[in-house]
């Protein structure tokens, strides 16, 4: 957890619904420090400390947070694991030379961390069990090539991280140690906490190595430029852009293929990603309009170096043969898939709040019966058009005015259906009407406001309104009347 | 224009989370608003109706607005009420409501919704066989269905529809709905309306044409409803919060799942004759069909079952015989005049009321129950009768107690009898099953609970409806902590830290409080049976409950008591269970043959060591009196007979507590204030008329009968009077009438000649009892078996530990404290052993002829019994090593671990660890134990495990993970010497302290309790030595309240109180948390002390699984609280 206040703060705790019960997630410092441990209930804990701050644990944030810590990592090293839900994996082999060596590199790790708030706690070494059981449940810093037998000597047993039962059970037989457990002959410990034992033993202790998934893909080709000094002016960074480019193409060329998608990551100083990734309809290595495209995309969406760039990396994720023939060109039928495909290109050019659609909304209000919702965004659940009713006229006119006008009318007190009413001077008979529908206000968002009672009318021209009137002669205060809207 | 209007397709809340009315609030305004009657049809339930029929009687009777009774806890006396005022500003006069009541009809049916698309059908009897008929549908419906569900077609209607008046309510699309009209028709003639409603949805009068013209061709009339679902338009949002609890939505979420308007509530007759212009025929004919129904609920003629009536003998001769029978063997040396006075009068009020016949059907169950060597014993008011002695279903024993039998049952009463009776907890199932396998499930049933919304469940649901945090939500919720408060107080929202003046804040506190009270489902009655002499089923709809094999029925007991059909409760007691066991001990063991009632409190020779035992509040394992409050009781109320015994249970209860007569009371009994009864005027009375109520309370008034006879005796109330306040006390939270009856009781003492200030203090006195005293004959039941587990615990104190631990879980405290009292009481208890222990805990015969504890694998967490049985069986001459119990026992490799994981092998020379060892290496599952055993010695050589040896500490702490006690040493022990540096006492040194004295003590915590007024937190902490009470003021507990609440090793700093009775408690001032020393008794493992049953932090909810292995860290299980 990020900065916890001072001491004079009451203790934080973020809390998720567990087993039936509010809970802690995880728990600051200063909540630590009065004993309140993560696995408590909420209740509990409010029982022993009365003023507890309260936020409720957000895994989804935690994860992304996590991500976007391994992209920064990405300037160390392009093969960065996650290992949730608080690790990170980082396979630096061949990269910490760059950095001076692995315990340079590991300072640098923590103090650019640290220096942002969190509490790490990093290793180095030959495998990433090994690092991964020495950074959490040890203190090494950096394990000599070999030397992870030795640095895990004296680990608790819990740093196999086997299931509770053989935890408690090699405890109970006396082995705290992964000494212990190294000391003794392999075969009667695997025959009483299973095999699984020695393998969780060995890749601690180095024997044993395995893959790491990483975060991104390497992709085909990536070329990237690291700056010593943070790199701030705009232009200077599409200079850097170009070259970037330049290279890149100059690689695929050398192996036939042209690019689909190009991604550019800018890494600022102060951390987090920026990423920028421009599509080509077909296979490209022209530079120009590959450049022409990320200037585009870039000038849109306002590009704040900030405190300045200090590596930027153009990657080819997706790229193909160059095909030597072109698509068809007649651009007649526009498939659903290109409707699609418009909406995304004018999204991508104009943003994505300024190309909305119609959404329904699921209530009894006909004010808020739709609204408008970014195109490219996924319907909310559960909205969906009313079904019109087979064999009934059309309950809603297809026009509605907002603010509903209001109109002076005719009608039978206290609660008679419309006679005729005058709208923009002129007066209309009612000659048909059916109602009233009444409908109530959603009381827990106005409850102030009188239900309305609907009209579907007709004038003698032939014409169909839809009136409303708020209250009740003799029941509400006033009672007024209002054009809400017109059939077709 | 004069129309008259009945609404005849009303739901209640009993429609469950659609209806947002009380049937009782639905009757009375219906009747206010001038309808001329009104039917009440629930969604496929009958549940509701008879709330709303006792409305009416009562309404007719004194045209008082009826009051709702909640139930609260298990205990006699334990409801909440829930009042149900007249709306609006109206004073309606008492006699315009009961004329307006008596020419009110209320019909009663269940809207029938079909699972085959048919739309509902709304039925009403015609009379008596037309409600057996719904009655047996809805039953059919019910046992198709999981619990809770109705599974009905419309051809179960139609297949006989005989006596039903049935109206079909059309959907929002009308296709089809002819065809369901001409079926029904021709099922049932003249006897089928077509409902039409109003609801303002735009097409209404269109619509209306349609179904005319629809009902006209199926030649069925059409009858006007509004379809209602609360009785007034305000009770909208309320039905919009249960719509969304039902459909698992919030507000805002909801959408057209939501009405769109607030129509469905009952109008007036001139409105629905105004919706209804264009078919006024639909509003009369409202009249019409309520004339055609002819069955109203006390047609319900109940008859008691007749089997145990032998050929030749009438109900009632056959009890006489039996009784006289059975006295005679009861009272070998003859009945004393006494008794048989007592038989003869109730006999001849028990042939006046004609319930013999309920006698003899409990005789017969409580005679099923000997047969099987079940333990029973009635309680509650049974226990006033003396024929209900002499049949051997209470403990009573009349010649010795003076019984109130009109306490029981009176001719002015006329309430059908009410007898209770307790069996053994384990086996109170087998009589149930017998109840159904004598009775059949046509004639038996359980009776239904209906379980409400208390104020954190509805505070919980209408804060997810709201969309509330689930933090604030579960904050506001806490806030009514065991309390039913109908208001919810500003001030402990503020307390919960949420701003009461928060509008979102105020809308949910405002809808929880409307909702509190609403039926959430109807569950099944822990063991209320309602028996039938003809078919239950026609008298009310069964349903199957969530148990196999259980069905209930769906009225609960208030409602079983209003229609005064008979029930008997067979409930559960442990100590019953306790007993039973530590008798079959006895037997086996000492060649001592003991009954229940084969004990004499007040005249045997060994009486003396029982009352000395208990005056010294050596009580732990004892039933009622092991509390705290009771062990802190016992030693100044000093019994030395039965009746103390009688005193001492009533007297630690809420009602003597809250009403202030614990002290007069003791101070009365030790001589220090003087015992008087005041007298009325001579001319108004006999100068002993309170004497004779109070004597035997020393002039206190501290049972429940006794403040009613004191108001009756004393202010000559009437018997109305008395129902009135006793219905006012229970209300007395929130109404004014408790006033009426204050100035009525005062002046009506007063006019009699009493002292003004005695007669206010009586006032006060009945006042704090509200509804929560003890009646005299519950207390002398209960009392009879505090005696039997004293002598126990008394005489056979090995015998007594071990059937209570074979009879946990009960009682307040944990296996760990009843060993160590029996260790106390010079016991040797002995450790669980694959060579000796059974699955239940057994006696060993010790060299000198004394008796040995021996735990049980019972004790051992995670082994069941049938392991445990196998293992015992399986034993013959004993296992010499653990290949030959793995083969021979036939144990999975996990029950092997647990035992030596337990410790459980040292009769092979193993300890924990090296047993662990040993077992762990057999195969986990798979093959047969006979290949593991091969497999085994194949490995046979294996190197030397040179495993480090296990320290004490290390085992007392594995122990106290798998047994949750330790026989090896207290955990304090081990830790004493650092704290002996520390200058931290025992509590034996503790108690040999002065009073004032200063003393530093730490133990660990047993049981936190946090009684009525929360002034005092009460700890309870443990050592080796024994047990400290630590008393901590609010004041101090808001200090130290992190400690006090999640310390298992409780550090306290404070002075001694010692009352004049030697009654020591430690007076916190400091308290430290030192739960981590724990962790010195052994780095690997966390021991488990098992905290009390009777802990309030801990209990309300059982404790729950936590993140890691629960037998790593359940040291101290972790709940809710108190704040």
């Amino acid at each position: 957890m990020r900065r916890s206040g001072g001491p004079d703060e009451p203790p934080l705790v973020l809390t998720e619904l567990a087993t039936g019960a509010l809970r802690l997630a995880a728990v600051s410092r200063g909540a630590l420090a009065v004993g309140l441990t993560p696995g408590l209930t909420l209740a509990d804990a409010r029982a022993r400390i009365p003023r507890l701050v309260t936020i409720e644990h957000d895994p989804a944030a935690d994860d992304a947070l996590l991500e976007l810590m391994a992209e920064d990592c990405e300037r160390w090293t392009p093969l960065v694991a996650l290992d949730p839900p608080h690790g990170l994996l980082l396979d630096i082999t061949g990269c910490a030379h760059l950095f001076g060596d692995e315990a340079a590199l590991r300072h640098r790790v923590l103090r650019r961390f640290r220096r942002a708030g969190f509490t790490v706690n990093a290793t180095v070494a030959g495998t990433p069990d090994a690092a991964r059981a020495l950074a959490r449940f040890g203190r090494a810093a950096v394990v000599p090539t070999g030397g992870e037998a030795a640095a895990a000597r004296s680990l608790p047993v819990a740093a196999l991280e086997l299931p509770d039962e053989t935890h408690v059970a090699l405890r109970r037989a006396g082995l705290k140690r992964l000494a212990d457990l190294m000391d003794r002959p392999s075969r009667p410990l695997s025959a009483r906490f299973g095999a699984q034992l020695a393998t969780r033993l060995n890749r601690v202790l180095g024997r044993e190595d395995r893959r790491i998934t990483p975060l991104r893909a390497l992709p085909p080709c990536f070329v990237e430029q690291n700056f010593p000094e943070p790199l701030a002016d705009p232009e200077d960074v599409f200079r850097v852009l170009r070259q970037l480019v330049e290279h890149a193409a100059k690689t695929m060329e050398g192996r036939g293929e042209g690019g689909r998608v190009f991604e550019a990551s800018f890494f600022p100083s102060d951390g987090g990603v920026r990423r920028s990734r421009v599509e080509t309809g077909r296979p490209s290595r022209d530079a120009k309009s590959i450049l022409r495209l990320f200037r585009e995309k870039l000038d849109t969406a306002p590009f704040d170096p900030g405190f300045g760039f200090d590596l930027i990396r153009l990657a080819v994720p997706v790229a193909e043969p160059l095909a030597a023939t072109q698509p068809q060109l007649d651009g007649k039928a526009l498939e659903d898939g290109e409707l699609a495909s418009l909406v995304d290109r004018l999204a991508a050019r104009f943003g994505a709040a300024r190309v909305l659609r119609f959404s329904a909304v699921d209530t009894h209000d006909p004010s808020r019966s739709e609204k408008l919702v970014p195109a490219t965004a996924a319907l909310p659940d559960g909205a969906s058009w009313p079904e019109p009713e087979p064999g009934e006229p059309p309950l809603r006119p297809l026009q509605l005015f907002e603010p509903p006008l209001q109109v002076s009318v005719v009608a039978e007190v206290p609660d008679g259906p419309p006679a005729g009413f005058r709208w923009r001077r002129v007066f209309h008979h009612v000659v048909r009407v059916e109602g009233p529908e009444r409908i109530a206000p959603e009381w827990w968002r106005d409850p102030d406001r009188p239900a309305r009672d609907y009209y579907r009318v007709e004038d003698r021209e032939g014409r169909r309104f839809w009136l409303f009137r708020t209250g009740l002669y003799g029941e509400a205060p006033e009672t007024n009347w209002y054009l809400h809207g017109l059939f077709a | 224009m004069t129309s008259a209007y009945a609404e005849l397709v009303a739901a209640t809340n009993f429609s469950f989370l659609r209806g947002a009315a009380h049937p009782q609030q639905m009757l009375q305004t219906a009747m206010l608003l001038g309808q001329t009657g009104l039917g009440i049809a629930d969604r496929n339930t009958v549940a509701g109706v008879v709330r709303a029929y006792s409305a009416l009687k009562q309404l007719q009777e004194d045209g008082t607005p009826p009051i709702q009774k909640v139930r609260e806890g298990s205990g006699p006396g334990e409801y909440a009420f829930i009042e149900h005022p007249i709306k609006g500003d109206l004073e309606v006069p008492k006699e315009e409501l009961k004329r307006l009541a008596k020419t009110f009809k209320l019909v009663v049916g269940a809207r029938l919704v079909f699972a085959d698309g048919t739309p509902d059908i709304v039925t009403y009897p015609t009379d008596r066989t037309g409600w057996g008929r719904l009655c047996r549908l809805l039953t059919t419906g019910n046992r198709r269905a999981r619990k809770g569900a109705c599974t009905l077609y419309l051809d179960d209607l139609l297949a006989d529809a005989a006596d039903l008046l049935l109206i079909v309510m059309p959907e929002r699309r009308l296709d089809g709905l002819g065809r369901t009209l001409a079926q029904a028709r021709e099922a049932t003639p003249g006897a089928i309306w077509l409902g039409a409603a109003m609801h303002r949805r735009g097409d209404d009068r269109r619509r209306l044409l349609r179904l005319k013209a629809l009902a006209e061709e199926a030649r069925v009339p059409l009858l006007a409803v509004n379809n209602v679902l609360y009785d007034t338009p305000e009770a909208r949002d309320l039905q919009d919060i249960v719509t969304c609890i039902r459909e698992g939505v919030t507000l805002a979420a909801a959408g057209r799942r939501l009405e769109a308007n607030a129509e469905r509530h009952l109008k007036p007759p001139e409105e629905m004759a105004r919706l209804f212009r264009d078919a006024p025929e639909a509003v009369a004919e409202t009249q019409d069909f309520l004339a055609r129904t002819d069955f109203s609920l006390d047609q319900l003629r109940y008859h008691y079952p007749d089997e145990p009536v032998p050929l030749g003998y009438t109900a009632q001769s056959w009890l006489e015989t039996l009784v006289w029978r059975r006295a005679s063997f009861l009272y070998p040396n003859g009945l004393s005049r006494k008794v048989e006075r007592l038989l003869k009068e109730e006999l001849a009020l028990i042939k006046e009321l004609d319930i013999a016949r309920y006698f003899l059907t409990i005789h017969d169950i409580v005679r099923v129950a000997e047969d099987k060597g079940i333990l029973c014993q009635g309680r509650g008011s049974a226990a006033n009768s003396a024929v209900c002695y002499v049949l051997g279903i209470t403990a009573a024993d009349p010649a010795k107690h003076d019984l109130l039998f009109a306490r029981f049952i009176s001719s002015q009463r006329r309430e059908p009898p009410d007898i209770d009776v307790d069996f053994e907890h384990e086996r109170r199932e087998e009589i149930i099953q017998h109840i159904y396998e004598r009775y059949g499930r046509e004639r038996a049933g359980i009776a239904a609970t209906v379980i409400h919304y208390r104020p954190r469940s509805a505070m919980r649901e209408v804060g997810k409806v709201l969309g509330l945090t689930a933090d604030v939500t579960a904050r506001l919720a806490s806030t009514q902590w065991g309390s039913w408060g109908n208001e919810i107080v500003d001030e402990h929202v503020r307390q919960a830290g949420v701003d009461p003046a928060n509008p979102e804040i105020r809308r949910a506190l405002n809808l929880a409080s409307r909702l509190l009270g609403f039926p959430r489902h109807l569950s099944q009655h822990v063991g209320g049976f309602v028996l039938a002499r003809g078919r239950l089923d026609e008298v009310v709809p069964i349903g199957n409950a969530a148990m196999p094999d259980r069905t209930f029925i769906e009225w609960d007991k208030d409602d079983i008591d209003a229609l005064r059909l008979m029930k008997v409760d067979v409930l559960a007691l442990g100590m019953l269970t306790c007993i039973r066991k530590a008798f079959e001990l006895l037997k086996r063991y000492e060649g001592i043959d003991l009954k229940l009632n084969g004990f004499d409190p007040d005249g045997s020779d060994d009486r003396f060591k029982v009352y000395e035992m208990l005056q010294e509040a050596d009580s732990l394992g004892v039933f009622q009196v092991e509390s705290r409050a009771q062990m802190n009781m016992l030693p100044r109320l000093k019994p030395k007979e039965f009746y103390d015994l009688v005193i001492e249970v009533a007297l630690v209860r809420p009602g003597p507590i809250q009403g202030d007569m614990v002290h007069p009371y003791l101070r009365r009994r030790n001589g220090l204030e003087e015992v008087v009864y005041p007298a009325p005027a001579p001319e108004h009375g006999h100068k002993n008329e309170l004497f004779d109520v109070l004597h035997r309370t020393l002039g206190v008034p501290l049972f429940q009968e006794q403040a009613m006879r004191l108001a009756m005796v004393a202010a000559k109330f009437t018997d109305g009077d008395a129902n009135g306040l006793r219905r006012a006390m229970a209300t007395f939270r929130n109404v004014g009438t408790i006033h009426t009856f204050e100035t009525k009781m005062i002046a009506g003492m007063v006019r009699r000649g009493y002292d003004p200030d005695f007669a206010k203090r009586c006032f006060e006195q009945i006042k704090g009892f509200g509804s929560y005293g003890f009646p005299e004959s519950h207390a002398v039941s209960f009392a009879n078996l505090v005696y039997v587990s004293s002598w126990l615990k008394c005489y056979h104190p090995a015998i007594f530990a071990c059937a209570l631990l074979n009879s946990q879980p009960m009682g307040f405290y944990a296996p760990a404290q009843i060993v160590r009292d029996a260790e106390a009481h010079g016991v040797e208890v002995r450790s669980v052993d694959i060579n000796h222990s059974a699955y239940d805990c057994t006696l060993e015969l010790c060299q000198d002829g004394a008796l040995a504890l021996r735990l049980g694998f019972r004790q051992v967490d995670g082994f069941s019994r049938a392991e445990g049985e196998r293992l015992a069986q399986a034993r013959g001459m004993g296992f010499a090593s653990v290949e030959e119990l793995a083969t021979r026992g036939k144990l999975p490799a996990h029950s092997l671990r647990r035992l030596a994981d337990a410790d459980a092998f040292r009769s092979l020379g193993l300890d924990r660890r090296d047993a662990l060892w040993a077992v762990r290496r057999l195969p986990d599952d798979g093959p047969l134990p006979l290949w593991a055993a091969a497999d085994a010695r194949e490995l046979g050589d294996e190197p030397e495990a040179r495993l480090p040896p296990m320290a004490l500490g290390e085992h007392v702490a594995a122990d106290y993970q798998t047994l949750r006690l330790s026989l090896k040493a207290h955990p304090m022990e081990i830790l004493r010497p650092l704290f002996r540096r520390e200058r931290i006492i025992t509590s034996a040194e503790l108690a040999a302290l002065g009073h004032g004295a200063w003393a530093r003590h730490a133990g660990v915590v047993l049981v936190r309790q946090r009684p009525g007024n929360g002034k005092a937190i009460f700890i309870t902490l443990e050592d080796e030595a024994g047990i400290t009470n630590v008393v901590m003021w609010e004041s101090t507990f808001e200090r130290f309240r992190r400690e006090a609440m999640s310390a298992r090793l409780l550090l306290v700093e404070g002075r001694v109180q010692k009352s004049p009775e030697g009654i020591v408690h430690l007076m916190a001032e400091r308290a430290f948390d030192r739960t981590e020393e724990l962790k010195r008794l052994s780095e690997n493992h966390d021991p488990t002390i098992e905290i009390s049953r009777a802990d309030e932090v801990l209990r309300p909810q059982p404790p729950r699984q936590q993140a890691t292995h629960p037998r790593n860290v359940r040291i101290l299980p972790k709940s809710r609280d108190f704040h």
